[in-house]
């Protein structure tokens, strides 16, 4: 008996957001899940992913197709919770070698919809812990996922997959962290109250900002968000003032309007001593002059600049995924090796071979040695007293393998794998 | 340095230095798999380096620092020791790529311009020469690391002002790290060097019977002092910093190392590795 790898599911390629929200899997109901699942007569182990973009059943059975069935009809009763429409034609299915490629690649998120990002590791790893609390994973799901973990490391020592900020925000922290090197000295000048300037201002603060001061036209306006991201409000006639304090400017107003011109920033360099600034102008309308950027210490970026920076890096993530794909292949095929290499025949051969060998090796070293001296029919009857004893000794294990493999007893790939591993027969 | 072991040794430096900057292409481009080999192979340099260094104080005593290929060797041995105690606390492997190809040349042509005197005449060897050589190229190595510093300070900065967020610019060390290590090696050289002009002066004094006679070396030292003198100032009173700064620093370690090399040639000089 050989286990099988299925996977069943749906993603953000195959399903739009609302039925992928419909078959998702509460984090609270997920061990309840589990044991549901395998209650299935196919399903030997079984791991539910579900993120945002993802719901996956991985499976190793002893059947495929009544397997595949099962998961999928084990997923439709997931969704006829809440409603009814079809399932089918989202969800796409994986066996064998495919199956094993699959996970591989969602591991090293080949398959994510930004490809690189790390987040679903985490989630694979958090997924498969809880199968394991849940008792519904085996030596092939162990080892099946295990070795995913592995890969998603190689895909990101050895390819470019994951460096590279893509969103514009991180982009603005990348380019932050090349000027600065620490940012809880670092002051940050929000101009506007656009959305971008928002979500900004909270990245800058998960790098270490401690102090950040908001203006607008209208100072309600900077009340509100100052209080939304602990800043200070400043009123917007004051906000020049002000400039020499800050290290970064970010403006957002959202009217087509100069508000920062490089005679105004050449002023505020010489009372701050020339010390660098970051210009930010991530509006939808230019509001710092360009002109800034031509002086020493000072660096302009608007948003069309940070954009472009986050396109290449997504190209040239792109480029370093077709490597990270040869790896992936390179890697499901020594997994399949290793699989196949489970069932009990050849592992009962191999272990009688291994321990023929010791017995051999043995015997001659005696032979020659110590008992040199024997007569031929006293060597004869050594040789038949060490194979009668290796005999012995192989037959109680042999048996129960030989037991397992009549009755499907899921214990039985467990066994073969740790003798293969206790007796080094891994790699004949 | 006549003897042929020594040579070698020397020659090794030389070689492990060379792969050492050749690392630093991997490392910039393979930085996962490289990222601690640049430091390792000048580490290694040093050892060699350190070893064909003492060999050679005990057979001619420490004045042979006086030659112009052992000048070199000295020089070369206190720029890589700082360098990898800086390495200690900021990790500049990039640094190292710069410093690397410099210790190469300087250590490889230790072995080819080793002519003029091969011995340092007898009046030469008081307390005040090594004094005066160790200060000065304590000074020396502390402002070619601050070239080093510059450089990549200045590739970082252009870089960010031309929009060019490359992931091997990534491995620089961000702009406000290089300037203030760029001002430190600045507060540390300035010092070393007016000692090593002072004690030069008193030596010059002793042994020549005036403290200044315009030599050439003196007048060339004379017009660095002041760039570097007139850079820390700018740097404490009036805000000079960043592109300015790092280009002022390349500028007078420039000066310095075309006199240490070429200068002689040009303008005859009784100072340094010549004892007519």
């Amino acid at each position: 008996m050989q286990k099988q790898i299925v996977i069943v599911g749906l993603n953000h390629r195959t399903a739009p957001i609302d039925v992928r929200e419909s078959v998702a899997f509460e984090n609270s109901y997920v061990a309840e899940a589990l044991t549901r699942l395998h209650g299935y007569p196919s399903i030997l182990e079984g791991v539910i992913l579900s993120t945002c973009n993802r719901v996956e059943v991985i499976g190793a059975a002893a059947e495929e197709s009544s397997a595949l069935s099962e998961i999928a009809s084990f997923l439709a009763a997931q969704k006829a919770q809440r409603h009814a429409a079809a399932l089918d034609e989202h969800i796409y299915t994986y066996r064998g070698a495919d199956a094993v490629r699959h996970l591989f690649r969602v591991a090293a998120s080949l398959d994510s919809m930004v490809v690189g990002e790390p987040q679903i590791l985490g989630q694979l790893k958090q997924y498969y812990d809880a199968a394991q609390r849940a008792g519904t994973v085996g030596a092939v799901l162990h080892r099946l996922f295990h070795r995913s973990f592995s890969v998603a490391k190689r895909v990101r020592s050895e390819t470019g997959i994951g460096s590279g900020a893509v969103s514009v925000s991180s982009v603005a922290v990348d380019l932050a962290k090349r000027i600065f090197d620490r940012f809880d000295d670092k002051t940050v000048m929000l101009i506007g109250a656009g959305k971008m300037g928002d979500l900004m201002a909270r990245h800058l603060q998960s790098v270490g900002i401690q102090t950040l001061m908001v203006t607008n036209r209208t100072f309600e306006r900077a009340l509100t968000v100052a209080e939304k991201i602990q800043g200070n409000p400043i009123r917007f006639e004051d906000f020049v003032r002000y400039l020499a304090m800050c290290d970064l400017v970010i403006g957002c107003a959202g009217v087509p309007e100069v508000l920062i011109d490089a005679a105004t920033v050449e002023k505020v360099l010489r009372e701050r001593k020339h010390k660098t600034m970051l210009f930010l102008d991530i509006g939808d309308r230019r509001n710092f002059d360009p002109l800034i950027n031509d002086l020493d210490n000072v660096y302009l970026y608007n948003i069309d600049d940070l954009k472009s920076v986050a396109d290449e890096n997504l190209q040239e993530r792109a480029s370093e995924a077709e490597k990270a794909e040869e790896i992936v292949r390179e890697e499901a095929q020594s997994f399949v090796r290793w699989l196949a290499s489970l069932e009990q025949v050849p592992t009962i051969t191999a272990l009688r071979q291994r321990f023929e060998e010791i017995r051999q090796r043995e015997i001659e070293k005696s032979l020659g040695g110590n008992l040199k001296d024997l007569s031929a029919e006293q060597r004869v009857a050594v040789q038949e007293m060490t194979t009668a004893m290796v005999n012995k000794m192989l037959h109680g294990p042999i048996s129960q393998l030989r037991k397992n493999s009549v009755n499907e007893d899921e214990d039985g790939t467990l066994y073969v794998a740790a003798l293969r591993k206790l007796f080094n027969l891994e790699k004949p | 340095m006549t003897l042929p072991m020594d040579a070698l040794l020397i020659e090794l430096t030389a070689a492990v230095y060379l792969i050492a900057a050749g690392s630093l292409f991997l490392y910039l481009f393979r930085g996962n798999v490289a990222s601690r080999l640049p430091a390792a192979l000048l580490l290694a340099g040093f050892a060699v380096h350190s070893v064909a260094l003492s060999r050679l104080f005990v057979s001619q005593g420490f004045a042979a620092v006086a030659l112009m290929g052992d000048a070199l060797l000295f020089n070369s041995w206190l720029m890589v020791g700082i360098y990898l105690l800086i390495h200690l606390k900021y990790r500049l492997t990039v640094l190292g790529g710069i410093i690397a190809p410099l210790a190469f040349l300087m250590t490889f042509a230790a072995v080819a311009v080793n002519h003029g005197a091969t011995e340092v005449p007898p009046g030469f060897q008081t307390f005040w020469l090594p004094l005066h050589v160790t200060l000065a190229f304590l000074g020396n190595a502390v402002f070619a690391l601050a070239f080093g510093v510059s450089l990549i300070y200045l590739l970082q900065e252009r870089h960010l002002k031309h929009k060019k967020l490359t992931l091997v610019m990534k491995r620089f060390p961000p702009l406000e790290s290089l300037d203030r290590l760029n001002y430190k090696l600045l507060m540390w050289g300035f010092p070393l060097m007016t000692l090593g002009i002072l004690t030069g002066s008193l030596w010059a004094g002793i042994h020549w019977g005036d403290y200044w006679s315009w030599d050439p070396r003196q007048i060339s030292s004379a017009i660095v002092w002041l760039l570097y003198g007139t850079l820390l100032h700018g740097r404490i009173t009036a805000g000079l910093r960043g592109k300015k700064a790092a280009l002022l620093t390349m500028v007078g370690f420039c000066v310095v190392l075309g006199y240490f090399l070429w200068g002689d040639a040009i303008f005859p000089s009784r100072h340094g590795g010549r004892f007519e």
